[in-house]
């Protein structure tokens, strides 16, 4: 029963934010505070690793649909409220009007949802009301660039999702069931019959669209970088993740090892590349999400549960980090009356200290400076992964993220009697998590090893990437030729996921 | 049969909405792209030689899966949805670029975006 409240709370909260204008503010703690209790109560009851289902109105698990409460729903549960709380005190009073906290109710219903679905179907279908929420978000500020760059996404995501849509009817037509786990036994009793690569591949290439893997998403960019600030924050906090969460549950039933492997490392490496090119701070940002979207498809290539752990971690402790930078970049844009880093460099005087403060905690989670959240993430990951060949893709994005971040050093320095920033409650709310990010996650899940972690080889090579990186920036500054690629034209982009379906059936089929 | 032809329109769709630079005729394959993949769901309900599923206790009688149908409904709406939003922030850019040719907006966006300097 409160697994069907969970998402359904919120769709109610969001048609009232709208109906009753003046309370909307009110309304948007008021569904926060549900989802605590609701989140509190289901955490403490799945405690002892089991795990909590629901078959809405009593039909089988082959027919029905189903809800399901397990690691990956209890891991994200936690983030999805700290960030809500975030965004919601970062939103001024009188600045946001009612529309925007009906579409932000709809939009963390929409996430629930997802978290708990069981079958392919309802993914679908979930995965297209998180792309119409998240549409209208970003246009919500109707200026021209915003409504091209959200239509872009709108356009692209509808052409993954029929790929997708077609993948579940492949998958319908030959198992007769769309629940994950019965498919799961299906493909595991019969892992060579002749369809498993055509659906394996329709429904990935569908869904890494979404999920913001490189060649698919050069909607990403963009739609992140013009977004509302609380948007943004919320787009690569949160939203990003969806499609890793519907990724992870299509590799637990589908072989796509090699396939994540190829797009994982592409991802990083060039989401990387293009973030060092960039200029303008958010559109740095944007591209830092794709690197780091990377990352999590490259632990997902392994799938073992050590892996899908070490995912997990990553995806949360990006959450957090991702959502305090996007929060912290959009107050210094507006202060600084632009977002390009000679602008901010210039009118440093005009940012508060705070913000500062911010965005320096963020970038040195980012870059994995130990002890903060990064670093440990970025441990899980990789302890799980032998293979020389990830470790090294590992160690390049490490410097180039170093190296990108490093543009933003001449900011970091304290200016007395800067105009005081009045959303430290919205900072803090994220800040805290990431200082304490490897005490909670060892107490969350006691099996990672908190010595494994802290391995003193792994401290030294970490900050030696970091240390590489800044030097390479101050090394190389001066030349910053641009880019030649057009990474933004929608046709490009259309195009690449045909490609990119090719190269995926191809891969497929080898494996 | 029918499951090829529901791929065959989608593919058609995809290299519409790639060859065509008109948004307008853009969202229209999008559109096809869209019908594509329905058509391929509904066609998942046949069985040869079936009968349509409104039979009271079906017993002995052979009759279509009506699952996929029921399904349908859903991806009916939800495309609906995504092509009159579309529609309308289409409007929203000819209002403020009279145009609708994708890379002549994209060139303008670029525009101003280096001008205004905000993003």
């Amino acid at each position: 029963m409160i697994l069907a409240l969970l998402p359904l709370s919120r769709f109610v909260l969001g048609v009232l934010c709208y109906a009753h204008k003046r309370a909307s503010r009110g309304l948007a703690a008021l569904g926060w505070c549900i989802g605590v209790i609701l989140s509190v109560f289901l955490l403490v009851a799945t405690r002892d690793g089991s795990i909590l289902t629901l078959g809405l109105g009593g039909w089988p698990a082959q027919l029905g649909i189903g809800l399901r409460f397990d690691a990956v729903a209890a891991a994200f549960a936690p983030l999805l409220l700290l960030l809500e709380l975030a965004v919601l005190l970062y939103a001024r009073k009188g600045e946001r009007d009612p529309l925007f906290y009906a579409l932000l109710q709809f939009l963390l219903g929409a996430v629930f949802a997802l978290l708990l679905a069981v079958d392919l179907f309802n993914e679908y279908a979930i995965l297209e009301l998180l792309t119409l929420v998240s549409f209208l978000l970003v246009g919500y500020e109707r200026r021209a660039t915003q409504v091209w760059a959200s239509l872009k996404y709108l356009i692209l995501a509808s052409i993954g999702m029929s790929l997708f849509l077609a993948g579940v009817a492949l998958v319908y037509r030959h198992t007769g069931t769309l629940n994950l786990s019965l498919i799961a036994d299906i493909v595991r009793a019969r892992p060579n019959a002749p369809w498993i690569p055509l659906a394996a591949t329709l429904l990935t290439v569908g869904v890494a669209v979404k999920a913001g893997v490189l060649g698919l998403s050069q909607w990403l960019p963009a739609a992140h970088s013009a977004a509302p600030t609380e948007v943004s924050a919320l787009l690569s906090g949160l939203v990003i993740k969806m499609g890793i969460v519907v990724l992870l549950r299509i590799s637990q039933v589908f072989p796509l090892g090699l396939l994540l492997q190829v797009l994982g490392t592409m991802t990083a490496l060039i989401g990387v590349l293009y973030a060092a090119y960039a200029r303008n701070l958010k559109r740095m940002l944007a591209f830092h999400t794709l690197s780091q979207i990377g990352y999590l498809v490259l632990g997902l290539s392994v799938g073992t549960p050590d892996a899908l752990a070490g995912v997990l971690d990553y995806a949360i402790a990006h959450g957090l980090f991702k959502g305090l930078l996007f929060l912290a970049a959009g107050e210094a844009t507006r202060a600084a009356g632009g977002g390009r880093f000679t602008e901010l460099a210039t009118n440093r005087r005009s940012i508060p200290n705070a913000t500062i403060a911010a965005l320096l905690l963020g970038t040195l989670a980012i870059v994995g400076l130990p002890p903060l959240a990064g670093f440990g993430a970025k441990a899980a990951l990789l302890d799980s992964h032998p293979s020389r060949f990830v470790f090294a893709v590992f160690y390049l994005t490490t410097i180039g993220t170093a190296f990108s971040f490093a543009k933003l050093l001449p900011l970091f320095r304290w200016h007395r009697g800067t105009a005081r920033s009045d959303r430290i409650g919205a900072y803090a709310t994220l800040a805290l998590p990431i200082l304490f990010f490897i005490p909670l996650t060892v107490t969350a899940l006691p099996s990672l090893d908190l010595a494994a972690e802290f391995e003193p080889l792994l401290v030294l090579e970490s900050l030696a990437a970091i240390a590489i990186g800044t030097l390479l920036h101050r090394v190389l500054r001066r030349r910053t030729p641009r880019l030649p690629v057009r990474l933004f034209f929608l046709e490009e982009a259309v195009l690449a996921i045909l490609i990119a379906f090719l190269v995926a059936a191809a891969l497929i089929h080898i494996h | 049969m029918a499951f090829s032809v529901g791929i065959i329109l989608l593919a058609i769709g995809l290299v519409a909405v790639v060859v065509r630079r008109d948004l307008v005729v853009k969202l229209l394959a999008l559109g096809l792209v869209n019908a594509g993949s329905i058509l391929a769901l509904v066609a998942v309900g046949d069985r040869p030689d079936a009968r349509v599923p409104i039979c009271g206790i079906c017993q002995d009688v052979l009759y279509a899966d009506p699952l996929p149908h029921a399904l349908v409904l859903s991806a009916i709406v939800i495309n609906f949805a995504i092509l009159a939003l579309a529609l309308v922030f289409v409007m929203r850019l000819v209002e403020h670029y009279h145009s609708t040719d994708s890379h002549h907006i994209e060139e303008l966006v670029q525009r101003d975006l280096d001008e205004g300097g905000h993003q």
